[in-house]
């Protein structure tokens, strides 16, 4: 039995994480995203989970990969400035492959910048914001069903992974309300457990090992410095650090067919739009406005790993726009893969693109 | 059975300096553990970075080796998760004290039911023997090359004003006395600081004029003072000799306690 | 029960020496093969541990062995006939 609500993304996210399972929240307010917490707070008691408002957001990054080693489904939600105090604590999540769900609602930027406007400046950063080589998945929802519904994949991607999963949102679809058709169920796809006996950090064939849940008895000792099989530092190991970080990055890039979630519309058209996040809408607008006009849409829901097999997808595209709101960063990613011409449109200050803009640069194109 | 039988036998001999006073230190918190009877599947130990933190490593309960500082912000994540777990928390005094600082005072307020066992040896050893926020002021080390200038912390006194519930001070040659103090500790519910000071030949023994190992011991122990008698020559209005270390149990209390089953 | 001191473990710091309460260690004189000098037994009778432990079931003293950094000190059964004193194991 569906049922229709009126919500907040903010809202859906977090009801998206209740109905995947989520048992744990560590976090931090910041504006934006506090109305997650806010909800949290109320809700996860009541399902028998634990909400915890840490001292800082290092804490809150912290407090659930511990959580998520006792076998929780664990999760926080930041903006900016807390996301850039959780990189080192990322980077120990990909390090050990815990599973957790990061939801970044992304504003303004640099530095406190615009805490109530909408941005996408993350976009980069999330990808390699930690030192060091390691892949994460992101995904980036464009409406309030979107919120709910890339929220509960989440966990499953992170828990099928062991990665760190981002939900990079914007403060447009974070604190806007919308019509939202909530499902029955959401299918949840539980943590290969480890088989007893074997080495912990031993990869099956898939590259992910299976995950030794603290207090089942499998004594594991988990440590962020270079390790090997059995969980043991060894970090003057050139060869096992070389083995292990490619396993890492390996796990997710072999894996981007599976993980990638995108649309395609009118693949034979010659100017296309690629856009993922808020500028999802003004683009949904110019081609209501325009039906006939034949162009191309790349609507983006997984943003790392990349999905570049949908660009070819597009064989008569001569010109890709890319709008977002930040100065060009997915841009730029799509334009090492592509040889054809691609235009940045980029859109500061917090506002929608308007389908006035995107037209014109249409037009400048055509 | 004997506290020897929580180590990890395939990865001994460990890393740890001769005469290192980490060493007897986790003797002394395995032997509590092993008194207090919790199983192994239960126990999880959680370490941050430092010479200290590598003991879980060597311990064969499942382990938390993370980030610099950020070990209590972990092991509240773990307890507070799986409050069945007993959660233990290795950590060194830079780890605790200048990093971790904000989270030790909120593990405090919060009183979460975690041991915190702090091998203070007053210098960075792992990284060669820079400054901490515990080297006695004129103490020599890579980062203080003309003597340190600054007061150190008495972590103690910061346990006790923050609101733990069980907060004691032994050093590395006081072993049963710390074995017990640990022990009180993991019994005690609510967040309990035990504070160990350790000897560190390497990094700070060698240029702060101890030429052996039991120099250092026999300075611990010289200027360690129960704090019974602390007590007793403050009443009676004597002079407190400086450098002394006070040791024994300096809090014990009843605070609400987070993260206890009820 | 014999006090053993296990070459491979000690790292000769010598705080056994040190802290014993019956004085039963002694410095070493001459380096292993490693390099290390292992403390000798002075005067073995005077443990406790080695001495009693039968007799009560669990260990008494044992503060070399809490003390020792390396856990480098056990303590095993004495063979039968063996001359009653503790010696150091290779």
């Amino acid at each position: 039995m569906t049922r229709t609500e009126f919500w907040q993304g903010n809202t859906a996210c977090a009801e998206g994480a209740l109905a995947a399972g989520c048992r744990f929240f560590g976090g931090y307010p910041i504006t934006p995203s506090t109305e997650i917490a806010e909800h949290m707070a109320v809700k996860l008691p009541k399902k028998g989970g634990v909400f915890i408002q840490m001292e800082d957001e290092i804490a809150s990054m912290a407090s659930i990969i511990g959580a998520s080693w006792t076998g929780a489904r664990a999760m926080t939600a930041t903006s900016g400035p807390g996301f850039s105090l959780m990189m080192e604590n990322i980077g120990y999540a990909a390090m050990t492959e815990t599973p957790c769900v990061v939801v970044n609602i992304q504003r303004g930027g640099p530095s406190t910048g615009q805490p109530t406007m909408g941005a996408q400046g993350d976009m980069m950063q999330c990808r390699f914001g930690s030192h060091g080589d390691y892949s994460v998945i992101a995904l980036c929802p464009a409406s309030v069903q979107e919120m709910y519904e890339l929220t509960a994949r989440a966990f499953n991607l992170a828990d099928k992974y062991r990665v760190p999963v981002f939900l990079m949102a914007d403060e447009v679809v974070g604190h806007m309300r919308e019509k939202i058709i909530i499902p029955d169920s959401v299918e949840q796809v539980p943590r290969k457990a480890l088989v007893k006996g074997t080495l912990p950090f031993k990869a099956d064939s898939d590259g992910i090992p299976g995950f030794p849940q603290f207090g089942k008895g499998y004594g594991v000792h988990v440590t962020g410095l270079t390790h090997d099989e059995r969980g043991y530092p060894c970090a003057t190991n050139p060869k096992l650090h070389e083995m292990l970080v490619m396993r890492l990055v390996d796990k997710i890039e072999s894996a981007r067919h599976e993980i990638a979630d995108f649309d395609i519309i009118n693949p034979d058209a010659e100017l296309v739009f690629i856009a993922y996040g808020a500028p999802v809408r003004t683009v949904q607008q110019v081609m209501h406005d325009h039906p006939h006009d034949n162009i191309g849409f790349l609507r983006i829901r997984t943003v790392w790993p990349f999905p570049e097999f949908a660009l070819g997808e597009f064989k008569n595209a001569r010109h890709f726009l890319v709008p977002e709101m930040n100065l060009g960063q997915i841009a730029r990613e799509i334009e090492r893969h592509m040889k054809v011409p691609v235009t940045s449109l980029p859109k500061l200050g917090g506002e929608l693109h308007t389908p006035a803009e995107l037209l014109a640069a249409l037009e400048a194109y055509r | 059975m004997s506290f020897e039988d929580w180590y990890r036998q395939d990865r001994l001999p460990h890393i740890y300096c001769a005469g290192c006073g980490n060493g007897t230190v986790v003797n002394c918190t395995l032997a509590a553990v092993e008194q207090v009877a919790w199983k192994k599947e239960d126990t999880v130990f959680v370490s941050g970075i430092g010479c200290s933190s590598r003991a879980p490593g060597y311990i064969v309960t499942d382990s938390l080796h993370t980030t610099h500082g950020r070990a209590i912000a972990f092991a509240t994540g773990v307890k507070m998760a799986n409050p069945d777990l007993h959660v233990v928390v290795i950590t060194g005094d830079g780890d605790l004290a200048a990093i971790g600082g904000n989270h030790f005072i909120h593990a405090c307020r919060r009183n979460i039911d975690l041991t915190v066992v702090c091998m203070n040896n007053q210098i960075y050893g792992m990284t060669g023997g820079q400054g901490s926020p515990t080297t006695p002021l004129g103490c020599l080390s890579t980062t203080t090359p003309y003597g340190c200038a600054e007061s150190p912390f008495d972590l103690c006194d910061l346990a006790i004003a923050a609101g733990a519930n069980y907060v004691s001070r032994w050093t590395s040659y006081h072993v049963k006395e710390l074995e017990k103090a640990v022990l009180a500790g993991l019994q005690t519910p609510g967040f309990s600081f035990i504070e160990a000071l350790v000897q560190c030949p390497t990094a700070f023994g060698r240029r702060n004029k101890f030429k052996v190992v039991a120099d250092q011991v026999e300075y611990l122990r010289a200027h360690s003072m129960l704090k019974a008698k602390h007590d007793r020559l403050l009443e009676q209005g004597e002079p407190v000799p400086k450098d002394m270390f006070i040791v024994g149990e300096l809090m014990r209390r009843n605070r609400p306690a987070l993260g206890v089953k009820p | 029960m014999k006090l053993v001191i296990d070459e491979t473990r000690c790292k000769g710091c010598n705080l056994c020496t040190k802290v014993c309460p019956y004085k039963i260690f002694k410095e070493g004189k001459k380096a292993n093969r490693k390099g290390i000098i292992i403390p000798e037994l002075d005067r073995p009778e005077r443990c406790t541990n080695c001495r009693l432990m039968h007799l009560y079931g669990r260990t008494l003293c044992g503060v070399c062995q809490l003390t020792c950094p390396d856990q480098a000190i056990h303590w095993v059964e004495e063979q039968p006939y063996e001359p009653k004193k503790v010696a150091i194991e290779y």
